[in-house]
């Protein structure tokens, strides 16, 4: 009996005990990996990332995908540089309200832009596989639209704060994960619309039946991981300093894969936030590891693809038990 | 020849007996018709004979030939070969593709289409389905002629034996007559036929012998002309045991719920009737009668075209699932595992699904909080589950069925509509179930229980309604339960000199 209790609980937590393995064997090959400034280092590159993660995780989870997230962090980014190089009639340093403009216009277009995926899913019936596809190449053209293709630079010398800076040691990034974190995970399991979400992901016709609105489960999902992506545009903006439309390409699959490798279903109906966020701390850390052992930068990026291969493997195998 | 011999044939699953210690011969060149109730055995048998699954033990031979199957191709290599209920043709793909689909006649690495075309054009007329085109899109045909290039399919296997499972019954009555013509033709090339049919009144028709299959086991066999209906229900159901309902006192004074008129195009028209506190309403028809439409406008999960639902004397003025649920309309659903509940969830999430409003109003929950909610209906319902927060699917199908009535209690309705709720579920499961509606029904609650099984209407409901294509076509009540007569009500006109 508690044999096999451990051995459920090992599974369940198995991704969590390959992290701690891969942190025993990083901590002892590579050199100033496990300085504080390092670990900082890591949370903060896997900021961005790993908010957009939990709204995937959300997204996954309710049974729906969002292929568009990286090219919702570029337009964002030009997006709110853009609004306030226009409003400000470019100020060498603009006004504080230009930049809550800026923000506001963006996080109100991410969240129309959420909403729209939904809204095609339930009336048109797009799969949102599909029209978040059309969405992806539609918002990066939209970000080199609006910047020309080169990058606009309009912030206030105060706006690298939201990107590069810190408080009490720690970067600011960091305190958004925490937020976006501490949001979904009560979300999903603290509130009767994380239980829906669950419920429409596991089986939408038995979700609907039990009067769950499932179009509107569905497109809060949606609003929520176009918002997260904004965010991330937002402060990706910071870190540059300028609205730059070539930033976070390719960055859906950086995700996706990370959530996965967390253990969230792609079948929709299982996961957790908790596992997002352990599979994107995973990412960062070999990420960071590889770095430090000094890989090639392009051997990098095979070994990713090939731990997102794996990981897939094994969620299809814990999947099918 | 081709005699068709069985030597104890027998199927487990766990501790059920799907079919026990089938002994019996089909004569060579006839048709027998194979007939039961759903859950009968009836399909696993025909599951065994197709190579689809192994049984457990018993021997089958065909003349002298043993017949041991690791799946149906090798049944059809030996002579057997199946026409399913669903059809199973590609829409997009040419009658003739369809026929030899897997099998296309090939010159070099190209496909021989000539060859293909006067084929399926020889088979076609062989079977005398001159009138269907080979190059006709399958899709485009109607479903009895797709039906017929189904079994131009199975012919062109050469088969020595042929079952047809309900090939009628998604068939206009001069389709069917089409396809009588057919099997007579393939009766008379020396084809042996096991046909599969819910349609008593066909079977003189059509069959040369009726053998039945009820509970797991053979009841008998008789040549058509000794069985009259009597003899043929008699063997589907057996003698009766007495009914065990207990006597309850329905409030007639309100109508817990009154349809006027309901109207939902294709499935059912003029629908009226009243239910009222306490009582369990029974609906019965056969698949494709529209009971389960019926159910799911009246829960609001479809929208009717016409007419009116009162939920104690209030009309609902824009049904919807959400409505209905506040006017305390709770829907079990047939199934439990495409639309009841979340396979993927723990019971406990699928306990909590229906009555989420309920249970936490404000929109913030926590498990401690629904934990109550559940210990209630586990406790309340008798569920054997070990961790409620294990996956619902690791459950019987009797304890998941009361996962779905426990999720709908939570919701505290004051009508409840199953939906098939014994589908699935063993005899003494099913009675656990029935003692629960009517459980719910002393409370004061009412019931409508909709069942292909007649005789669980006949034991669990007061008051039975038909329902006949799309009609109500007749009332029983209590006493004049007994499902002989409401078998012959469902199928109307042909059957009705079963009913006494």
């Amino acid at each position: 009996m508690t044999n096999t209790h451990l051995a459920t609980q090992l599974r369940r937590h198995s991704m969590l005990l390959i992290l701690l393995a891969l942190y025993v064997l990083v901590a002892f090959t590579a050199r100033g990996f496990m300085t504080i400034d390092n670990q900082l280092n890591i949370l903060r590159n896997i900021a961005v990332p790993g908010m957009i993660a939990f709204g995937m995780a959300l997204v996954i989870i309710v049974g729906e995908i969002d292929l568009s997230v990286g090219s919702m962090v570029a337009v964002s980014a030009c997006l709110t540089a853009w609004v306030v190089e226009k409003a400000s009639g470019d100020a060498f340093e603009p006004a504080w309200y230009f930049v809550a403009l800026g923000i506001a216009v963006t996080l109100c277009f991410a969240g129309f832009v959420g909403w729209f995926n939904g809204m095609l899913r339930q009336r048109v019936g797009v799969p949102t596989f599909i029209s978040s596809l059309a969405m992806m190449a539609t918002l990066a053209g939209m970000a080199n639209l609006i910047t020309n293709g080169s990058a606009i630079e309009a912030f206030p010398s105060w706006y690298y704060i939201i990107g590069s800076g810190r408080f009490l040691g720690v970067p600011v990034p960091v305190y958004l994960l925490a937020v976006a974190f501490i949001f979904t995970f009560v979300l999903a399991n603290f509130t009767t619309l994380g239980r829906s979400i669950y419920a429409v992901g596991g089986n939408m016709e038995a979700a609907r039946l039990s009067g769950i609105d499932i179009w509107r489960t569905k497109k809060i999902c949606m609003i929520i991981v176009a918002l997260f992506a904004a965010t991330g545009g937002i402060i990706y903006s910071s870190l540059i300093n300028s609205g730059n439309p070539t930033i976070a390409r390719g960055m859906e699959l950086e995700v996706i894969s990370a959530v996965i490798i967390g253990g969230v279903s792609l079948f929709g109906g299982r996961g957790s936030i908790w596992g997002a966020f352990v599979g994107v701390l995973f990412l960062g850390v070999l990420i960071n590891a590889m770095t430090l052992w000094g890989f090639n930068p392009y051997a990098q990026q095979v070994v990713r693809g090939a731990l997102i291969l794996g990981a897939v493997f094994v969620n299809f195998y814990i999947d099918r038990k | 020849m081709s005699n068709l011999h069985f030597e104890g044939l027998t199927k487990h699953y766990g501790a059920v007996k799907a079919l026990d210690q089938f002994t019996h011969k089909f004569e060579s060149g006839q048709v027998h018709a194979l007939i039961g109730k759903n859950g009968s055995g009836k399909s696993t048998f025909i599951k065994m004979l197709a190579g689809a699954i192994l049984p457990t033990e018993g021997q089958m031979f065909l003349d002298d030939r043993k017949l041991e199957f690791q799946s149906p191709g090798e049944a059809n290599s030996a002579g057997i070969v199946t026409v399913h209920q669903e059809l199973s043709l590609v829409p997009g793909l040419s009658v003739a593709e369809n026929i030899y689909l897997g099998r296309l006649p090939k010159r070099g690495l190209l496909v021989n289409w000539k060859q293909l075309y006067d084929d399926s054009r020889s088979l076609l007329a062989e079977i005398g389905a001159e009138m269907i085109d080979p190059r006709a899109t399958t899709g485009e045909l109607s479903i009895g002629r797709q039906q017929i290039v189904e079994i131009a399919k199975a012919m062109s296997l050469s088969p020595k034996i042929l079952l047809l499972d309900e090939p009628t019954s998604a068939l206009a009555h001069a389709e069917v007559g089409q396809l009588f013509a057919l099997v007579d033709r393939l009766r008379t090339s020396g084809v042996t036929i096991i046909y599969i049919s819910h349609r008593l009144a066909e079977l003189p028709r059509i069959a040369d012998t009726v053998t039945a299959i009820r509970d797991g086991t053979l009841i008998g066999s008789v040549a058509i002309d000794k069985a009259s209906p009597k003899i043929i229900l008699d063997m589907m159901f057996g003698e009766l045991p007495p009914l065990q309902r207990p006597t309850r006192r329905i409030d007639k004074t309100v109508s817990a719920l009154s349809v006027r008129d309901l109207e939902l195009a294709p499935f059912f028209k003029g629908v009226s009737f009243d239910l009222h506190h306490g009582e369990v309403l029974g609906i019965a028809g056969m698949l494709g009668s529209g009971r389960t439409e019926l159910l799911h406008t009246i829960f609001g999960a479809r929208c009717a075209d016409a007419g009116r639902i009162a939920v104690k004397g209030k009309t609902v003025s824009n049904p919807s699932i959400a409505t209905m649920k506040a006017a305390g309309i709770g829907y079990a659903s047939e199934d439990r595992k495409a639309s009841g509940l979340v396979q993927s969830a723990a019971s406990h999430a699928n306990l909590c699904r229906v009555g989420q409003k309920r249970i936490a109003p404000s929109g913030w929950t926590n498990l401690a909080l629904e934990r109550p909610f559940v210990d209630k209906q586990v406790a309340g319902l008798h569920i054997k589950i070990g961790d409620p927060m294990a996956p619902v699917s690791s459950l019987s199908g009797g304890n998941q069925q009361k996962i779905v009535v426990g999720g709908l209690l939570n919701n505290e309705p004051d009508i409840l509509l199953f939906d098939e709720p014994g589908r699935g579920v063993d005899v003494q499961a099913k009675r656990q179930i029935y003692e629960i509606i009517w459980d719910m029904a002393a409370r004061g609650l009412a019931c409508i229980v909709v069942s292909t099984e007649l005789e669980d209407l006949t034991d669990c409901c007061d008051r039975v309604l038909v329902l006949h294509e799309g009609r109500l076509s007749a009332e029983f009540l209590n006493e004049d339960l007994d499902p002989k007569s409401l078998y012959a009500a469902c199928m109307t006109g042909d059957d009705t000199g079963a009913a006494a």
